[in-house]
């Protein structure tokens, strides 16, 4: 097995992931790090969201993590020998209202990962940005759906149910600008 | 009222509060309902966990409101506000009236 301090993002999640999967805690890769996975690292980010969707109390996530090394801080684990920061975001997973169907396993050396769709992401993405008007979650939003193959119907009839079709447009354009590059 | 349904009733003035004006940060939430400054931040604190609050610092000061991305707030927001018809009067227009709006600095409240 690979040492945690030479794992990517995606392999630690992955490891975890499968670690916890041993001990009975399901959990879905969601947030930045589903980002940096499907813009193939154009996108970076420290964190690893993982949600919980065994609903498990606190105490069991902290014992499992704490037999890989990680320990509880403010909320994350953490440990010495990565940068990355997990977080285990209460489930259900959802977006909007919307439960997510929809989840992509990757293999990787270290164990399974599973994710949240590229649809999803960015879809997920948008939700910040729809709500907060979080810049950088536009961003993220547009470079997801550059790289890969989504389902803009989808995201359209979400933002029209949502009532957020102006924002939508605002994506769209950006969108548009950056495929035609 | 909701205690039995939240587990406390500091969730409940918390969640009450927070319905009511939008948004709150512990201290004010404390001392307006007179009750303990430690049970409000421990609740405000599991609520954030569980999804329920998001916070944002303003100036010096973390406040809360609802998270739009909790996929009960809808349901949770009718309950609250079923709730708070059954307040007592004085309380939910004390809360309701709660200035918001702008101050001027220096001005007498």
């Amino acid at each position: 097995m690979k040492n945690i301090k030479r794992m990517t993002q995606a392999e630690l999640a992955a490891f975890v992931q499968s670690h916890l999967q041993t001990k009975g805690i399901r959990v879905v890769l969601s947030g930045g790090a589903a980002v940096a996975i499907y813009t193939k690292g154009r996108y970076v980010s420290a964190d690893i969201d993982l949600v919980d969707v065994s609903f498990v109390n606190r105490k069991k996530f902290i014992d499992a993590m704490n037999e890989i090394g990680f320990h509880e801080k403010n909320r994350y684990f953490i440990h010495p020998d990565t940068k990355h920061i997990i977080e285990f975001p209460p489930g259900p997973l959802s977006i909007g209202d919307e439960p997510v169907r929809k989840i992509n396993e990757i293999k990787y050396s270290t164990g399974s990962l599973r994710v949240i769709s590229e649809t999803d992401c960015v879809k997920d993405r948008l939700a910040a940005y729809y709500y907060w008007d979080d810049q950088q979650s536009l961003e993220q939003a547009v470079l997801v759906a550059k790289y890969n193959q989504i389902n803009l119907s989808e995201i359209v009839s979400w933002s029209e149910t949502t009532g957020n079709m102006i924002k939508f447009k605002k994506f769209q354009n950006k969108l548009s600008l950056l495929t035609s590059e | 009222m909701l205690e039995p349904l939240l587990g406390s009733k500091s969730s409940e003035k918390v969640l009450i509060f927070i319905e009511a004006l939008g948004e709150g940060y512990p201290r004010e939430i404390a001392r307006f309902f007179g009750i303990g400054l430690t049970p409000v931040q421990k609740q405000m604190d599991k609520l954030e966990l569980g999804g329920i609050l998001v916070s944002f610092v303003k100036g010096k000061t973390r406040m809360y409101s609802f998270n739009p991305r909790y996929v009960f707030l809808a349901e949770l927001k009718g309950i609250l506000n079923k709730a708070l018809n059954f307040y007592p009067p004085e309380e939910k227009e004390k809360l309701l009236l709660n200035r918001r709006r702008p101050r001027r600095r220096g001005k007498g409240l």
